[in-house]
């Protein structure tokens, strides 16, 4: 299989954009833009002044989070705004062409299980993956990394849970990979019983998905690492991603990432 | 046997007469010398300040408050089942119902409530944390006010907020002139309901204009028939006992046996 491998030219051109936190942005990482930088920068490519929703589901809508995003992106040169579920003031139609309106959609962390709960009661999943299509670009952290995926595994819960996400994403997730949250060995048990290969991503990394291709994995921190990983029949394998450092120069060989799946 | 169901059309934690006549009044069910009052914030979103404002309710009544986060359930490593059917009442506060039902479905805690119900647990709350306990309420949590299925222990509909908000009193009369739901219950906010075995027991209220109806489909359309509330005694009309007090009242009340001299209860 391995002679027979050949080098797939990124698809730079599909406009379905994905761009998921391992863990950071502004919920993790105060007074580290980077990550959040990145995911404007890309929204700045549909729009001089980007329109940036954020969703605050996960954490039940909560106050202080979305004072925080307000913060974080009210001087960033964009039009910031959120919708929150569980004071709803727009009705379904306004809801679903306010998120349709948007360059990036900003999806926060906290429990995924109610998230997804939560989404599916307001038909956001539906809405989400029709702004996906249209180009709209999806990001998060946490939970709003988990979403993307067809499975993951988190243990925001106190268990380690295994969670079906929206699917747009083809592959398998576990943010804050390899701290008490992201727990390694229930992943690796996981892969092992016939889940989807997928992607790891410490805290501080990133995982930029065109399509269902990942295009490149960025790093807040020169340390964070992010990984693909899969059932290697007696094993599990897991290849460290050639991750670009967002903070400085690249470093050697960073840009060389070739697709991984 | 299954434990009563306080229907509430509206209030807070924030120390005003007409809350605090509600909470003294839900408190005075309970058996306990110190009893285990559970808060469930789902609705809302586990806001903090509410949970704090709650606790601090509970507490000066002499029970022991606690609360279940669906929102953080690692952080608080609470066993939801194993928790929620230890209490003496499960207080479930509002905001959005379509969000409550969804949330509850998503982490079973629709079944514990049924559990709970069937194990004597006394069931209450405001808001969408009043409608939940019937077959449908009437919820502005997807925007304009709509009929959205509860868990139904409950038979009928549910209105809360009634005379404050009128939007929502007109979608729900029309819902039920309609046939689309079945008839029920309005309750304005600081009105309250008593449910026994699945019967309106009494209705109570603690602010002198607030009501309670009976809506059914009548032949213009909606019958409105006003049900008789109690209005509470106001708080603080005596002095207020300190927590030991309170508790040392308790431990009395739970002792006596059950008769006519017996302090508190109303039955």
């Amino acid at each position: 299989m391995e002679d027979e491998a050949e080098i797939v030219p990124f698809p730079q051109d599909d406009e379905r954009q994905i761009v998921a936190f391992g863990g950071g942005g502004f919920s993790m990482e105060a007074g580290n833009p980077l990550l959040d930088d990145y995911v404007l920068e890309l929204a700045r490519a549909r729009r001089g002044r980007p329109r940036v929703c954020f969703l605050p589901t996960a954490s039940g809508d909560a106050d202080h989070y979305v004072v925080r995003f307000y913060r974080a992106f009210g001087a960033a040169g964009c039009e910031p705004s959120h919708v929150s579920l569980f004071r709803r003031d727009r009705g379904a139609a306004d809801l679903r062409d306010h998120l349709l309106s948007q360059d990036l959609i900003y999806v926060g962390g906290g429990s995924v299980i109610s998230l997804l709960g939560t989404w599916r009661a307001h038909g956001i999943d539906a809405i989400l993956a029709e702004a996906w299509r249209r180009g709209v670009i999806l990001c998060g952290l946490s939970a709003g990394s988990l979403c993307w995926y067809s499975q993951g595994v988190t243990s925001f819960h106190g268990e380690v849970l295994r969670v079906r996400g929206l699917g747009l994403l083809p592959w398998s997730n576990c943010v804050h990979y390899g701290s008490k949250q992201g727990p390694r060995e229930s992943y690796h048990a996981m892969l092992r019983r016939g889940m989807c290969p997928g992607y790891a991503a410490e805290d501080g990394s990133a995982l930029h998905f065109r399509g269902s291709r990942m295009v490149a994995a960025v790093a807040s921190r020169p340390d964070a690492r992010a990984w693909c990983v899969g059932d290697g029949g007696d094993r599990v394998i897991e290849t460290a991603l050639p991750t670009r450092f967002l903070g400085g120069e690249p470093r050697p060989g960073g840009d060389e990432l070739q697709a991984v799946a | 046997m299954p434990g009563p169901i306080v229907a509430i059309g509206g209030a807070e934690f924030q120390m005003r007469p007409e809350n605090e006549a509600l909470h003294d009044y839900i408190v005075s069910l309970l058996d306990a010398p110190a009893p285990r009052v559970c808060l469930v914030p789902t609705a809302s979103g586990d806001p903090r300040d509410q949970i704090g404002a709650f606790h601090a309710t509970m507490e000066r009544r002499g029970a022991v408050a606690s609360s279940i986060s669906l929102f953080r359930l690692g952080e608080d490593a609470i066993d939801p089942a194993a928790h929620l059917l230890a209490q003496d009442a499960i207080y479930v506060t509002g905001g959005s119902m379509v969000n409550l039902m969804a949330l509850w479905r998503e982490h079973g805690i629709d079944v514990l409530m049924r559990q709970a119900h069937e194990r004597g647990i006394l069931l209450c709350g405001y808001s969408a944390g009043s409608m939940c306990w019937f077959e449908t309420g009437i919820s502005r949590g997807a925007g304009a006010p709509a009929p959205v299925a509860g868990i139904g222990l409950l038979a009928g509909s549910h209105c809360v907020h009634y005379s404050q908000d009128p939007a929502r009193r007109d979608a729900y009369r029309t819902a039920v002139a309609a046939g689309g739901i079945g008839p029920g219950l309005a309750l304005d906010d600081h009105a309250a309901a008593l449910f026994r075995d699945g019967r309106l027991v009494e209705a109570v209220r603690s602010r002198k204009t607030a009501a309670a109806f009976h809506v059914d489909a009548g032949p213009d359309g909606v019958a409105e028939t006003a049900v008789a509330a109690r209005l509470l005694p106001a708080p603080g009309a005596a002095p207020e006992p300190g927590l030991e007090e309170m508790r040392e009242l308790r431990r009395m009340r739970s002792t006596r046996p059950p008769g006519p001299g017996r302090l508190g209860r109303r039955d």
